[in-house]
Parts: C-alpha cells; structure tokens; sequence
C-alpha cells in the first residue's frame, strides 16, 4: 500500500467513525448498562435473570419505541460476577450511563462512593448493601423493593408463625455464601437471636467450596437446627441442596433467600427437594406481560432464551419486574421534567419518587407478579414485602400471603450503619444538596 | 486450661462418643480425597512428560463433562456419547499439541504456562458459546451409575453412603490401577517416563515429542472426563466446575509435582485431614470454612522440611 493510499484510508476510516459518531448523537437513546455475569460460577443464577431484564426493556423498544418514544440502550457489560471486572465495566461505562446496575453486593459496595463523584444513580433490586435504603445517606443508590435485612426478617416471621417469641430455645443455621452479600443478613439475625433467645449458627460456604459442601451439612447433621435459612448464589444453591437430599434434611425445615429460589436449581431434584422453601418478590405466573414479551421479542427471534418454558421460571420473570422498576424510574423522570430523554440525575428523581401502585402493575400487565410499593427520598427500596414460595416437585408455588418486613426492628439498624458506613468514608456528601420534592 | 482441652482432648472424646458421625466425616473426607487426587493426577501427568503446568486442568473437566452432557442432550446415547466425548477430547489433544506446544518447544517454562493458561480463556470461551453457561444436569442413570444410599447402623448410629460416591471411589481406583500398569508396564508408558527424565536423552532414543504430548494430553482428558463425571454428579455440570482445579494445587505441592502416588496419597490425606480439622477444630474454634486455607497450611509445613514435596524427585543441579 502506497503512503498516499494509507492516508486516503485513515481518511476515509476517521470520516466512517464520524459518521457513526454523528449518526448515534442524533438517535436519541437512553444508555442503560447492566453488568451481566452470563460466564462463570454464578452464570446459572445470572443467565435467566439478564434474559428477563434484557427482554423487558426489547419489548419496550420493539412494541412501543422506547420509553416515552425514547429508545432504550440496554447494553451489558461481562463481569462473571467478578468485583474487580465489575468496577471496569462501571468505569468504561460510565460516561454515558444514565444508571448502573452492578449485581453484585461486592461491586455495589465498590461503586457506591464514585457514584457520588459521577453522580449516576446504582440501581441494586433485591441486592446491595441493605442500609442504602436510607436515602438521606446514599442518595444516588437503590434497592428496591425489599433489602435483605427485609427478607430475613420476613424469613423469620415466616419460620416462627408471626410470633417471634416462639423461637426462643430453637437453633437456627445460616447457610451462607463466604462473601460480602452472604454475610449481609449477620446483624439483623444476630440482633433478633439476642432479642428472642434463639440459636444462630453462621455456616460459611467459601467460594471454592460450593460444590463440595460436605463439611457443612456434616456440621448441620451434628448440629440438628430447627430450620436451615439458606444465603446462597450461584453454584452453592444446587450444591446446598443436593447435600440436603444426600443428608436427608427435611425439606419443609429448608428456607432460602430469593436467590436461593431458582427453578435451574431444584429441577434435577424434582420430587426429592419437595416443600423447600424460598422467599420471593416476585410471583410465578401467566401474565400479560410475558405473553407481550413473547410476541415481540422471543418470536422475533431477538431473545436469547432457549425455550418459551424458560419465561415461566421464577428468576427470568424476576428481570422483567427488575427491569419495569428501571423503566417506571425513567417514566416518572420524564413526567417530571418534561423530557424524553433524560439524564442520570433526572433518573435518580425518577428512582426516588417511584411509585408503583396495584393499578399500575394491572396496566403493566404484571397484576400481583409483584407488591406494591413507593420510594421517597429517605426510603430507597419501598419496603414491599414478599411471599414464600414453595417447591411442589415440579416448580414453584406461593405457600404464603404478603409478608411484610419488621421495619420496626430494621430501621434503627439502617440508621446505626448507615451512618457508620459514613463515618468510616468520611466525608461522605450524603444529599450534598439534592433537593427533596 | 479450659481451652487447652477444648483443643487438645474434646475433639477426640466427641470422636469417641459419637464413632458413626466420625465414620461419615471418614468417608466424606475420602470421596473428597479422590476427587481432589484425580484432579491433581491430571497436572502430574502433563508436567512429568514436559515440564508444564497445565492451567487448563480444571476448564478442561468442565469442558469434557459439557461436551458428554450436550451430546446426550442432543439425542445421542450414553454408551455412545461417552466414546465420542473421548473422541473429543483427542481431537483437543491433538490441537493443542499442533497450536499451542509445537511452536513453542525449546521455549522457557513460564511460556508454555502461559500459553496454558491462553487454552483455559479459550476453553471458556468457546465451551460458553457452544454449551451456554447454564447449569446441567450429568446423565448419572443413563451412564448406569446407581443414585441410591446405602445406610450402616454400627454404633446404634448411622453412616449414609451414596452409591454414586462409592463408585466414583471405585472408578477412580481403577483409572488408577489402569494408568499406573501403563505408565510402568507398556512401552509408551515408559517412554513418557523416559521423556519426564530427560528430554534430549529420550529424543536422541527415537522417542517423538509430539506423539507423546498428544496421547499424554488426551489421558489428561480422560482423567478429566471422569472427574467431570464423579464431580458433576454430586452438584450439577457448570462452569463453577472449574473452580474444584483449585483444589489440585495444595495436593501437588504435598504430593510433588511429578509423582503419579504423590498425588494419589496427597489427595486423600488433604481430603481426609481437612474434613477432619474442619469438623473437630474449624467449626468450633475458628467459625469454619477453614477448608479453603487448611490443605495450604498443611502443604505449606510439609515444604518447610521437604521442599521437594512428600513424593516429589530431589534434583541437585551442579553449581
């Protein structure tokens, strides 16, 4: 190739690259990354759960152009569930991001001051650091629309009948994942074990031993609990589980987190895993919404599902409801301030003001698929409430009304960590003059 | 005093009163063994033949037990999915040592351990895009392996043995017995043994590098194949399968890098004395979990006095 030849392709290269430039700057969209975790030792638990997101959003685009005749770009970002992947994926995102999604409590905690710094709001449904639902503290993250100090609140209400006081001189196990997100419900747990005279025991699962969990079902067997709560992702829930058949656990003495509930994970047990239990913002179900899903996008051939079946499952159906609080933030935003677009700080209004009402979810298409709930500016997950669900052998059933959480007990908790966790960033900006309306 | 007999005594009088539990901490930390000592033969074996340190070990049980599992998924039956699986697995041998080894040789050790661990990120790679990421089930009953328990009552206790442990305990004694019959009583085997002594000296006998690195990297496979058969057995075939490889490095430092028994008797004596140490002491003591450090603590004393490893060659290089 000549030098004038060369010259002439770099030429035409940078005026190809600028013409992209120019041509995605006038195609209004709004940038709307996920960090995903399709790879890995936690691909099974992330797999259903980003298809059900990713397809929500599709759905949007493809039945009604967008948000707010906006199109949404919902890109992800691989992190294999990988703390230090995930602050690249959040740095090289970033810049245009109107939101981040980390998936990860370990990323969460990593991202969570930059996000004062980049000012984008940390969308974290289900996940996180439970104190974050203290918005007067961390304005820029939320976690919607149960935090897990919620959920083993609601998994105690649930195992002690509504009474408390009945678990005096019973022994608990906590089954949990050696990791920041299964140590998170520790303080609650312990507090209620002081509170109401019970036995806590914390057994960790480490990362390489998930699927060799021998020596904590060993310890379970000596310990004979009343009930085992389960804190498991990933591969740990299928090894937990499969120890608790080989050990011959009562089932019905079993209770999981919600991502300890997927369908991937009790199938291959059918029968044998028969009355474990999960609990569960989301319900399983046919509802509009799906069969929407399917028209536009999975008969489209834009999803990347495997089979129809995969969109009854608990987890794939939990995307979609995480994906609606994504999109309800983006719509109140919108109705807000009167744009289509809207920026990362019109997001974080959105994400503080949403409120998702019974109407709302019949008109979504998602009538009781999940409770209703409001965020403001001093609560950041809505505090909804959750049902437990049930295997029957064959796939999920609800085995409870709503339960709700004990904010009571909760929210001094928040307050006292919340504020710890300030202290110990000093100086945390909080607010840092966000106005509440 | 109260703690030193916590530490010192309780254990064992709780072994005492309760025989049927420490028997069922026995035989876990045994299956444990031989899972762990088949993982690490898988390294032994490539590193005795040429001095690498295959990081593809674990990606590579992964990758066999998909391929077994997707070929069954596709309609095609256990007996014969098997073979085929095998078939692949040489296929994967063959390539390696085309791609990767051969225009390498002569190069440092470090080198070839990277190129390794380039096999690893391409195993995963194309292993996620041919199979998915989702977990699988392994084909346990169509490959004949029983899924019952079988229950001991001695003590007035109990002892649960599932069969599809006991026969992973079974399989592996016989792969085993197989490589080891190979390793010292066919000319091949000994010719692998020739080249893990000296390469120039086996080379100018007539031995061909190439051929031996395939047939040694596809025993690797089969070892592969059948720790993704026992360990995906137990909690499902994933990705997260890869992780168990891990567990192979604490063993082939007691065992020695290049000792075929080296990994077998590390192998059950981490599997063995971590169960143990985790039961009696870590549970207690230390909040648990102690099994992801213990089998390297262990190996790292064993070091201390025997830097070679228990099994491992002393080589005195002139200075």
């Amino acid at each position: 190739m000549t030098k004038l030849s060369k010259i002439g392709a770099l030429v035409a290269a940078g005026g190809l690259a600028l013409g992209i430039g120019v041509t995605s700057v006038a195609a209004e969209t709004m940038y709307t990354p996920n960090m995903s975790y399709r790879t890995g030792p936690f691909a099974a638990t992330g797999i259903p759960l980003m298809n059900g997101q990713r397809d929500y959003v599709n759905m949007l685009n493809a039945r009604d152009g967008g948000v707010g005749g906006v199109m949404v770009d919902f890109e992800e970002c691989e992190t294999g569930y990988n703390t230090n992947k995930g602050v690249e994926c959040y740095e090289k995102t970033k810049a245009n991001a109107i939101v981040t999604q980390p998936w990860s409590t370990g990323i969460t905690l990593q991202v969570l001051p930059r996000t004062n710094v980049d000012r984008i709001p940390i969308l974290a449904p289900g996940y996180g650091f439970s104190p974050m639902s203290d918005g007067n503290t961390f304005a820029w993250a939320f976690n919607p629309p149960v935090s897990y100090w919620d959920g083993a609140s609601m998994i105690m209400n649930f195992i002690s009948d509504g009474d408390m006081n009945s678990l005096k001189g019973q022994k608990i196990a906590l089954l949990h994942l050696d990791h920041p997100f299964g140590k998170e419900p520790l303080p609650l747990l312990e507090q209620y074990a002081e509170e109401y005279d019970f036995e806590l025991v914390p057994i960790p699962v480490g990362l390489k031993e998930m699927q060799n969990q021998s020596a904590q079902w060993l310890q379970i067997r000596r310990e004979r609990p009343d009930w085992v709560v389960m804190w498991g992702w990933g591969a740990m829930n299928a090894g937990a589980l499969t120890e608790a058949v080989k050990t011959r656990f009562p089932m019905d003495k079993f209770v999981g987190v919600w991502w300890s509930g997927s369908d991937d994970d009790l199938i291959p047990l059918g029968e044998k895993a028969k009355g474990y239990k999960s609990i569960s913002w989301n319900v399983p179900g046919d509802y509009p919404v799906i069969d929407a899903i399917k028209e536009h996008v999975v008969d489209a051939g834009n999803s990347m599902v495997e089979e129809p079946a995969d969109m009854d499952k608990v987890f794939y159906q939990r995307g979609v409801v995480m994906s609606m609080f994504l999109v309800e933030g983006i719509k109140a935003a919108q109705e807000h301030f009167d744009v289509g677009a809207v920026n990362a700080e019109q997001l974080r209004w959105g994400l503080e003001n949403l409120n998702i009402t019974d109407e709302l979810l019949e008109e979504l298409g998602m009538a009781g698929m999940t409770a209703p709930f409001q965020t403001s500016c001093s609560n950041h997950t809505g505090h909804g409430g959750a049902w437990m669900l049930e295997w029957d052998g064959e796939k999920f059933v609800k085995a409870s009304d709503l339960l709700k959480p004990d904010r009571a007990s909760i929210e001094p908790l928040e307050k006292e960590k919340a504020a710890e966790y300030a202290e110990n960033n000093a100086p945390w900006p909080g607010r840092d003059g966000l106005p509440c309306e | 005093m109260e703690t030193l007999y916590n530490i010192l005594i309780d254990p064992f009088v709780q072994m005492y009163e309760a025989p049927d539990f420490l028997m069922q901490v026995l035989w876990e930390g045994l299956v444990s063994g031989v899972l762990y000592a088949l993982i690490a033969l898988g390294f032994v074996l490539i590193f005795k033949s040429s001095r690498i340190f295959n990081f593809a070990q674990g990606i590579m049980v992964v990758f066999a037990a998909l391929t077994l599992v997707g070929l069954h998924e596709n309609g095609v039956p256990a007996w014969l999915a098997v073979p085929l699986t095998l078939g692949v697995m040489y296929v994967l041998a063959v390539g390696i040592e085309r791609v990767v080894l051969r225009p390498l040789v002569g190069q440092p050790d470090i080198i070839l351990f990277m190129a390794t661990i380039g096999v690893t990120l391409f195993l995963i790679g194309f292993g996620e895009f041919v199979f998915g990421g989702e977990n699988k089930v392994m084909i346990t009953e169509a490959l004949g392996i029983p899924t019952g328990a079988l229950e001991f009552n001695p003590f007035g206790g109990f002892v649960l043995i599932e069969e599809k442990d006991l026969t992973a305990v079974v399989m592996a004694v016989l792969l085993v017995f197989a490589l080891i019959t190979f390793l010292n009583y066919s000319s091949m085997g000994r010719a692998i043994r020739a080249l893990g002594d000296d390469h120039q000296a086996a080379l100018s006998v007539g031995i061909s590098l190439s051929t031996i690195w395939v047939i040694v990297w596809f025993i690797a496979g089969v070892i592969a194949l059948a720790t993704g058969i026992v360990w995906g057995a137990r909690a499902g075939v994933s990705f997260a399968l890869e992780v168990i490889a891990y567990k192979a490095l604490p063993v082939l430092m007691l065992g020695g890098l290049e000792s075929v028994s080296g990994a077998i008797v590390g192998g059950l004596a981490i599997g063995i004395l971590e169960k143990l140490f985790e039961i009696y002491w870590g549970q207690p003591f230390l909040g648990g979990n102690t099994e992801t450090w213990f089998a390297f603590i262990l190996a790292l004393i064993v070091l201390l006095f025997r830097p070679q490893g228990l099994f491992g060659e002393r080589i005195i290089e002139r200075v």
